[in-house]
């Protein structure tokens, strides 16, 4: 990640393939609250990120770039397991809420040396 | 005590279930007679289902002779006489422990099982025998235990001999020790469920939070996982469980985490206990794997127990000894050791809280605590 | 009838034996969020609100697959146990994960079961902070008609839950007492035929309480709800009333109720001002010397906020926080020393944390509570979604009204065009900010308040009040909890009843 310190803010150049889109966006949403976010494509796999403080916040350039670092780390870890999971969150909630309940017997064996079988129960 | 015992059988073909007595002008239709020294000559012998005595002539007679010791039997105790000679005690009426052996057939291999599995289908043969059993237990019988092996392999006749309980005994309470896994298939569970056998409580063992540690501890592979199912599936219907933890070297590690899954995943169980160690079955070949002594994991306990009491959860500590136990949990200390196989050892016949201890299994001559001693 | 050889079937194996996967290094991930507690330790929560608390970078560990099933064997143990991760693409307990995540959810089922009929406008009190207008004299104006109280009684019979309960606010609702009369009476014949069970609580100061009207409240098993802000000095600061005495005679009425009907149909809640914000320890010594054994510290309303201040709105909520955590350790002082006394909004996040049973909390729960737990009948006929957007109406803005009692049917109001627009809002799962944060299992959403105090119903975290109050309370509780075991037994106590 490239960066540079101006007068009024950070300006920071982030590799796409490093930390996609979604990861840059959820990362400095948090930042909204108490600096200026402004978010560009600049080039084609590159992101610029230009972050100003607002007006009465104390800028401390060094600081903010390791909380930032930190932070990109972070919600990256996050969208991995979101994109990981994101089949089995709506298998889950699908079974949790289905009217019909979809009744599936064990696939695997019951394990009785002389052949019990469950299935034979009436 | 003696459960068991043998002698030389004479025209019994096939097994003869029915109540003792010493009474030989008994006018009872369908008793066994108990004669140590002999029947008498002028006995009408007809009403009678078969006679057993310690001499060596035979009586012409459905008989076993020559058996060696009769003095374990009782008057109402009720047998059954098999026909290689072998005189099996399957209720006692004095008792509080009662049970029935479904079959020694397990899908399941535990470390420490106390009454090790056999590939014998032993469950049509067992089936009639305990077919002509219930409707002979009195009415008035308080508890009954199912045990095995495995019961539910008995598939529909499983099924079958529950329904000859609830009818026979409907106000008994059944204990039903399983490890469950049946009823992760649903036909079993939903089989089960329609029956809405209230009296009945089944009682099943989890040994481990994590899947690979239980497997291990019942020697079956998927055990867990199905066992879980079958929780849920029995849940659903609404079914009483009791939760069952043996307390040894494989176990104790876990312990607390287990008492949390417990709770966070089976809230539904209405009791849940906590049990020491038998010294009995395969438990003596695997003692390596299994013994620590118990005064070694009470911290375990403690935080185990407490955790599932605080939440209002029903515990109870099974097969322990007063003296070994911090006081906090005394409490959830019951007796529960079968009376055929409690005692107290020398050391404990000075001890003021000898009453409300539950003492030792008979096997635990040979393994128990250092650090047993008398209250004063 | 077969015989297996005995000896080869029961061998007994190793563990390593009963490993599912023996050959492979990696499995898969379940869902999970992560934050940071301290400078120690991180907390994992899954998706069904089991949390883990772990060594800081465990959940890098664990995303980036560096943990080790033989090396971290109680970690990795944890994990599989807890629903972190999994050995199967499609995990063996898939059943019960889902049948966990229906529980926590199930406070849903009935949908709503809070009525709040706000029966009179009319209050003798004039406490600052009151958005409700102080209207002493006539009185036709400003209590609820009987008409609309029927109406509203109707709605609340048409709603599915088998129980429901019957809220009488104001102003001062004992001011309108003929009129509760009235309904309770009329609710209990509908309550008959629609064969449900009706709870009734009354808001009140006590002021107006008199003989004939505990006795009516004990016939009727009404549970008085009031108002304790603290010790005199702050209780009257706050809560003007002509004779300067709101203080003595809540106490007398607290006193008169607690003979008469038991402490358990008495409570007290508290608003939180700037004043009171001085006096943490204080309110909490007042509120167990006047017998009761919990307390529910109310987060500062919101609407005593200038809204809109972003800056302003958050160092109040600081002020708050330090004010919650003071009272909070006074709380937890009386446990260690044997009493039972128990924090009110401090046990329905610890409910959502260590237990798996649901929680529905009007004020703290996704999907949020308006509508779906509650609705407020305001004493002109108005419907709202919830007491706060009732609030909002005050101060003339109607977002939040579903319609108007006589007017409009219960399908126009449940589940009309307004309803429809706040449900895009009120699942904190597909907020942004929410949707991956780890305690929003424990948390809520309030589209009013971010409305409110932000501008629009779906918010925006980093600045909202709401977001940072939770979340600072959330992470406070983690870190008492890992501090002091004595804590998390205490915490246990309090999430049982």
């Amino acid at each position: 990640m490239e960066s540079k310190i101006t007068a009024t803010g950070l300006e920071l150049l982030i590799d796409q393939a490093l930390y996609s889109e979604d990861v840059v966006f959820k990362c400095f949403y948090w930042y909204s609250g108490t600096f200026n976010v402004e978010i560009e494509q600049s080039l084609p796999s590159q992101i610029r990120v230009i972050v100003k403080p607002k007006k009465e916040q104390a800028f401390e350039p060094e600081i903010l770039l390791e909380q930032i670092s930190k932070d990109l780390i972070d919600f990256k870890l996050r969208d991995i397991v979101t994109k990981e999971t994101t089949t089995i969150r709506e298998l889950i909630i699908a079974k949790a809420f289905a009217y019909a309940d979809f009744e599936q017997n064990p696939t695997t064996e019951v394990s009785d040396p002389v052949g019990f079988d469950p299935t034979l129960i009436q | 005590m003696l459960l068991h015992t043998r002698g030389i059988s004479h025209l019994i073909e096939a097994p003869v279930v029915g109540p003792v007595t010493r009474a030989a002008t008994s006018s009872e239709r369908g008793q066994i007679l108990v004669a140590e020294d002999g029947v008498p000559y002028d006995i009408d012998l007809s009403s009678f289902k078969a006679i057993l005595t310690s001499v060596s002539d035979p009586v012409d007679f459905p008989s076993v002779h020559s058996v060696k010791s009769l003095d374990h039997l009782s008057e109402g105790d009720l047998l059954a006489i098999h026909s290689d000679g072998t005189i099996n005690t399957l209720y006692r009426p004095a008792s509080r422990h009662n049970f029935l052996l479904f079959t020694e057939r397990c899908n399941s291999n535990c470390l420490m099982c106390s009454q090790p599995p056999r590939n014998r289908n032993d469950i049509e043969y067992l089936y009639w025998i305990y077919r002509s059993l219930i409707p002979q237990i009195p009415k008035d019988c308080f508890e009954l235990g199912i045990t095995g092996g495995e019961p539910t392999l008995m598939g529909n006749l499983f099924f079958s001999l529950l329904e000859e309980l609830k009818s026979e005994l409907p106000d008994t309470e059944l204990h039903c020790l399983t490890n469950g896994r049946s009823f992760a298939w649903h036909n079993v569970a939903d089989k089960l469920g329609r029956m809405r056998y209230e009296r009945l409580m089944l009682g099943i063992p989890l040994y481990s939070d994590y899947y690979q540690q239980h497997d291990y501890i019942v020697q079956a592979k998927n055990a867990f996982h199905q066992t879980m199912q079958g929780l849920y599936n029995l849940a659903a219907y609404d079914q009483r469980i009791e939760i069952r933890i043996v307390l040894h070297q494989q176990t104790i590690p876990r312990l607390t985490r287990l008492a949390k899954f417990i709770y966070r995943n089976l809230p539904f169980v209405e009791h849940v206990a906590f049990m020491g160690l038998e010294h009995q079955g395969y438990t003596p070949h695997n003692i390596d794997k299994l013994w620590i002594d118990p005064v070694e994991y009470m911290a375990e306990l403690s935080e185990a127990v407490n955790y599932l009491s605080d939440y209002g959860m029903r515990v109870s500590i099974y097969n322990s000894q007063l003296c070994l136990m911090p006081e906090d949990l005394w409490q959830f200390n019951k007796k529960s050791i079968s009376d055929w196989k409690n005692i107290y050892l020398d050391t404990c016949s000075s001890c003021t809280r000898i009453d409300n201890c539950g003492g030792l299994f008979a096997s635990a001559v040979t393994r128990h605590s250092k650090h047993l001693k008398a209250f004063e | 009838m077969f015989e297996l050889k005995e000896k080869q079937s029961r061998k007994f194996k190793d563990q390593q034996f009963y490993d599912a996967v023996p050959d492979s290094a990696t499995y898969c991930l379940l869902p999970f969020r992560f934050h940071r507690i301290n400078q120690d330790k991180e907390v994992l929560v899954n998706e069904v609100g089991d949390f883990l608390l772990v060594a800081k970078g465990t959940a890098a560990r664990i995303i980036n697959r560096v943990l080790s099933k033989n090396a971290d064997e109680t970690l990795y143990a944890d994990l599989i146990a807890g629903f972190f991760i999994t050995e199967h693409v499609i995990p063996p307990m898939l059943d019960v994960i889902a049948a966990r995540y229906r529980t926590r959810k199930s406070f849903l089922d009935y949908f709503t079961a809070l009525h709040i009929f706000v029966i009179t406008l009319r209050c003798e009190h004039t406490c600052h902070y009151c958005q409700v207008s102080r209207v002493t004299e006539n009185k036709h104006a400003f209590d609820m008609r009987r008409a609309h109280i029927d109406a509203g009684i109707d709605l609340m019979m048409h709603s599915p839950n088998p129980h429901v309960t019957m809220e009488f606010q104001g102003g001062e609702a004992l001011l309108a007492f003929d009129n509760i009369v009235y309904a309770v009476e009329r609710t209990k014949r509908e309550a008959g035929r629609h064969n449900k069970q009706v709870s009734f609580v009354i808001c009140t100061n006590l002021a107006p309480l008199t003989d004939d009207m505990v006795a009516y409240c004990k016939d009727n098993r009404i549970l008085i709800s009031t108002s304790i802000d603290g010790p005199d000095y702050v209780h009257n600061q706050n809560r003007h009333r002509p004779e300067k005495n709101s203080y003595e005679v809540a106490v007398q009425g607290i006193e008169k109720c607690k003979e008469a009907l038991g402490i358990d149909r008495v409570s007290a809640l508290l608003t939180t001002t700037t004043l009171s914000l001085k006096f943490p320890h204080e309110i909490v010594d007042e509120y167990f010397k006047l017998g009761f054994r919990n307390i529910f510290l109310r987060p500062i309303s919101p609407y005593g906020f200038a809204t809109h201040n972003h800056t302003k709105n958050k160092y109040n909520t600081d002020l708050f926080l330090n004010f919650y955590k003071e009272a909070l350790n006074k709380i937890i002082d009386y446990n260690l020393k044997g009493e039972y006394f128990r924090e009110d909004y401090a046990t329905i996040i610890l409910k959502k944390m260590l237990t798996p049973f649901p929680v529905g909390y009007v004020d703290l729960q996704s999907p949020a509570g308006m509508i779906n737990s509650v609705i407020v009948f305001n004493y002109d006929g108005k419907v709202y979604a919830s007491d706060e957007a009732r609030m909002l109406a005050e101060m003339h803005d109607d977002t939040f009204m579903l319609g108007e009692l006589c007017v409009h049917s219960y399908d126009e109001i449940f589940y009309g065009d307004k309803a429809v627009q706040l449900s895009e809002a009120w699942l904190n799962e597909s907020l942004p900010g929410c949707s991956e944060c780890a305690f929003q299992s424990y948390c809520g959403s309030d589209p009013v308040l971010n409305h409110a105090t932000q501008g629009n119903m779906f918010g925006h975290r980093p600045t909202s009040v709401f977001c940072q109050k939770n979340m600072e309370i959330i992470r406070h509780l983690f870190q008492l909890m890992d501090s002091d075991r004595r804590i998390e037994k205490i915490f246990r106590t309090w999430t049982r009843n």
